[in-house]
């Protein structure tokens, strides 16, 4: 066990040393992470200029929400790089998964150790940023409760994420082509649950609440932190849930990619 | 048909192989099979590929094997089962005294493996910093480590280019670099799967001489796949040759000659000329002014008797015996079974 | 022109092989387009209509949007960046046609089937479950079938230009990357420039990215027409002159270095 983290933190090491030789290309990949953050976010701020607010929700606000977020998908982004589905994929067709194979450690932590897209820090101070702007500008009766439960949340969400991505890599063990399909939850999960959920139809929040329950990742809680109401209302252990489903989800992950691995040695893809 | 050799005693003591002697991989009815579905997403043919087709055989602690086949017979197919990437579909497989899927982790650990053109090493890192890495990985002792290394790069001349990121590398020296990777950990058997393709004459020759010196004094068991017969023939004393799924022939490479070589050529370079040059049991497959190239079989005349023939009927200047090469008896055997499969 | 077609089709015929990638781009478009909908139906509240534009307006700005992804390559485009690292551009370069057109002929050919087998389907999925507004009048689908053609041939000599950073630097990937991303924010793909405060939209109006999607947008929702269609169909041909005039000068330069540096 401690070999394999040994092992994990000399692959991280590999990491860092490989994308710092390529400077000027890591420098602007890092901008670009930060500014595809920024933009996105100013695009919706911008337009709240026009809005005012939406459905109640003002612009301070919808950032703690989105700020969140965009600290925690580029958390999961930066640490399970290795697992990006359509990465995975094409490292599976170049034979590259064979090679792991071959070693004698656990090819999860290989796999998390043959990418640490560092370039992903762009986009988690842009979204520190956008959080220090919604506690700067939205005033929160702030509580021990609450403070434990905003880490919690970034930390569930990165498992949660975590968990789709390893769950679309087993995917690319038999699709390459389709698995864009995945985005849908991944990144569409975050961009739905970087937004107040009531907003949406019941047919989405339902999907986002009792099939995938992104909901309990950062809206409950975030309502609770904020102080505010939401009309279908939320049961009274709503905002503590997150670790429960980001602990679930990445360990039916986990139970999938071993199936995954499983399956692909008995049809060599 | 099995070439019993001795298995040359190793020189040293590997710190992880355990010396055997006696079988270290041994298949029976080893079999493979593949359903293939084409087609779109809704209509979906399906259709079931023997890749490897119930294969039998045994291969000794020590030996150097040559495994042959054209591509899609099952070569690769056999070496995923073997290094534990493939789980047979039947028959029963035991390398290093492990069924290789069932331990996967042990099994790797105790084997080495570098398949053809990809790179076990790290794209950026320094040469020596993959093996580092590596070291760690495979729990090498440090002076175990040092002492390999020294002998790696002494042999395989890998120190102008020790410090140079694996990237930079030329693809000679990272297949140098990739051997040396393989073998690390003393591993107590190493599948090379072309390891000379795309490779100059002296590049090849090297890695030849480093393979056939971790045979010899190592005592690694080297089980090698080539398209190329010339590694073939400097290397390997037996050879396994399959061919759909199925193996056509496991013996040495004399015996391989022998039975399947078909026939040799005399070359003759007449004295003055002759209107009819022909010999009893040899045929006379060409004439060109004063030189004439008989064909005999091996089993019904010798060489020197067929020379005794010529020169008693004829003044010869000068000869020339021609061995069928490897390359045209691997292909007989092919085609052979070819018309078997028309039967 | 031959050749153009030639290689206009043999594109047509590759794309096509891509029919699995090519369905699950047009699945994951068009559910992000509802979860696009849902929040800008949402900043709409009670709302009848703003900036000019009305609910169905609206919706039709998201479908639009996600219509022209694939049609305009919106994510990334560095088909050319990889053929000069492989070396494959100087194969390209041997051919008797000059590497814009032959870039211009393929990426029309991979536009047509987007076009086709993304864009419209996609339009014709969200037909059955949201009102929609159309161009009115044969005048306005005029002026909106020119003004999509001449938006992919902005897109096109900008992605070309950009593309050629590669002769220049081993890792341009990372420009190429940023340039995108401000495309995506100037062109009106993250929220239709009708929405933004007007200092916005004048910093926007000074790039070509409006005149890739952001024009297409407003004339088929029928907020742009007339003389002002006209304009911008002028100041589209601008930008396709302006953008194909420097790729052949930057083109040439490039090639020379490749000749020098003996690629």
């Amino acid at each position: 066990m401690t070999h394999t983290l040994r092992i994990y933190l000399r692959l991280l090491r590999v990491q860092f040393r490989s994308q710092l030789q390529y400077r000027a290309s890591f420098v602007f990949l890092l901008f670009g992470t930060g500014l595809t953050a920024s933009l996105e976010f100013a695009s919706l701020a911008l337009v709240l200029q026009r809005f005012d607010t939406i459905r109640g929700w003002t612009v301070a606000e919808v950032a703690f929400l989105y700020g969140l977020v965009e600290i925690a998908f580029g958390l999961m982004d930066m640490v399970f790089s290795g697992f990006d589905p359509q990465r995975f994929g094409l490292e599976v067709r170049k034979g590259t998964f064979d090679q792991i194979l071959l070693r004698p450690i656990s090819p999860t932590v290989q796999v998390l150790g043959s990418d640490l897209a560092l370039r992903r820090i762009g986009r988690i101070l842009t979204g520190a940023a956008i959080f220090a702007f919604a506690i700067s500008r939205v005033s929160i009766a702030w509580t021990p409760v609450k403070l434990v439960l905003v880490p919690v949340m970034v930390v569930s969400m990165v498992l949660f994420f975590g968990g789709l991505f390893m769950i679309g890599a087993t995917i690319a063990f038999w699709t390459v082509e389709s698995i864009e399909v995945m985005n849908i939850v991944t990144y569409g999960g975050a961009y739905v649950i970087s937004h107040p959920m009531h907003i949406y139809q019941r047919w989405l929040r339902g999907f986002f609440t009792y099939i995938l329950p992104a909901i309990f990742l950062n809206y409950y809680p975030a309502l609770f932190i904020l102080g505010k109401t939401d009309p279908l209302g939320v049961p009274a252990w709503g905002p503590y849930a997150a670790p429960l489903v980001g602990v679930g989800v990445l360990l039916a992950a986990l139970w999938f990619w071993r199936f995954g691995i499983r399956n692909y040695q008995s049809t060599g893809t | 048909m099995q070439v019993q050799r001795g298995t040359s005693p190793p020189l040293h003591l590997h710190f992880s192989a355990k010396i055997m002697t006696g079988p270290i991989i041994k298949a029976s009815s080893l079999r493979k099979t593949f359903r293939i579905s084409t087609g779109g997403l809704f209509r979906r043919n399906r259709r079931t590929i023997h890749a490897v087709d119930g294969i039998d055989f045994t291969i000794q602690s020590g030996e150097l094997i040559g495994y042959l086949g054209p591509n899609g017979a099952g070569k690769s197919t056999t070496i995923k089962m073997l290094t534990g990437l493939l789980v047979p579909t039947s028959g029963e497989l035991l390398v290093n005294g492990r069924v290789p899927w069932r331990e996967r982790i042990a099994h790797v650990a105790g084997i080495g493996a570098v398949f053809g053109q990809r790179t076990t090493l790290w794209w950026d890192l320094p040469v020596i910093e993959s093996l580092e890495l590596l070291r760690h990985v495979y729990k090498v002792p440090g002076a175990r480590f040092l002492d390999n290394l020294a002998e790696f790069t002494e042999m395989l001349e890998m120190g102008p280019f020790l410090d140079n990121p694996v990237r930079t590398l030329s693809l000679g020296q990272r297949m140098r670099a990739d051997l040396a990777a393989a073998l690390l950990h003393d591993p107590a058997i190493l599948f090379l799967d072309e390891p000379t393709i795309g490779l100059d004459v002296v590049a090849r020759e090297r890695i030849r001489r480093f393979i056939q010196h971790v045979n010899r004094a190592r005592g690694t068991t080297v089980v090698l796949t080539t398209h190329d017969l010339s590694d073939v023939e400097k290397l390997c004393e037996r050879v396994l040759i399959i061919d759909r799924g199925s193996l056509l022939f496991d013996g040495g490479l004399n015996e391989l000659k022998t039975r399947f070589g078909g026939r040799r050529e005399l070359v003759v370079d007449l004295a003055e000329p002759y209107d009819d040059v022909s010999v009893p049991g040899a045929e006379v497959i060409a004439r060109e002014e004063l030189r004439v190239s008989y064909a005999f079989d091996r089993n019904d005349l010798s060489a020197s008797e067929l020379i005794r023939r010529v020169s008693g009927r004829y003044r010869i200047r000068d000869l020339e015996v021609k061995e069928p090469d490897i390359e045209a008896t691997v292909r007989r055997i092919y085609e052979e079974r070819l018309l078997d499969s028309k039967k | 022109m031959r050749l153009f077609l030639e290689i206009f089709i043999r594109s047509v015929r590759r794309q096509m092989t891509y029919r699995a990638t090519i369905l699950a781009g047009l699945a994951t478009n068009y559910i992000f387009g509802l979860f696009r909908i849902a929040i800008l139906l949402a900043l709409y509240g009670d709302r009848q209509s703003v900036a000019g534009v009305d609910i169905d307006g609206a919706v039709t700005y998201m479908v639009l949007i996600q219509a022209l992804i694939g049609f305009l390559s919106m994510f990334s485009w560095f088909d050319l960046m990889q053929s000069v690292y492989t070396g494959e551009v100087s194969g390209d370069l041997l051919k008797p046609i000059s590497l814009y057109t032959l870039w211009m002929a393929r990426d029309l050919g991979r536009a047509a089937v987007q076009f086709v087998f993304r864009g419209l389907l996609i339009f014709a999925l969200y037909l059955p479950f949201f009102d929609l507004a159309y161009p009115a009048g044969a005048g306005q689908w005029l002026g909106l079938a020119i003004v999509i053609v001449l938006g992919w041939a902005v897109s096109f000599s900008w992605r070309f230009l950009v593309n050629l950073f590669a002769f220049w630097s081993p890792n341009a990937l990372g420009i190429g990357r940023f340039l995108f991303i401000l495309s995506w924010f100037f062109s009106g793909f993250l929220m239709p420039l009708r929405y933004y405060p007007d200092w916005v939209v004048e910093i926007a109006n000074l790039t070509p990215f409006p005149y890739m999607m952001n024009v297409v947008l407003d004339v088929f929702i029928g907020v742009l027409t007339g003389p002002d269609l006209f304009a911008v169909v002028m100041v589209q041909l601008a930008w396709i002159a302006a953008l194909g005039l420097a790729g052949q000068v930057v083109l040439r330069a490039g090639v020379r270095r490749l000749v020098i540096l003996g690629g």
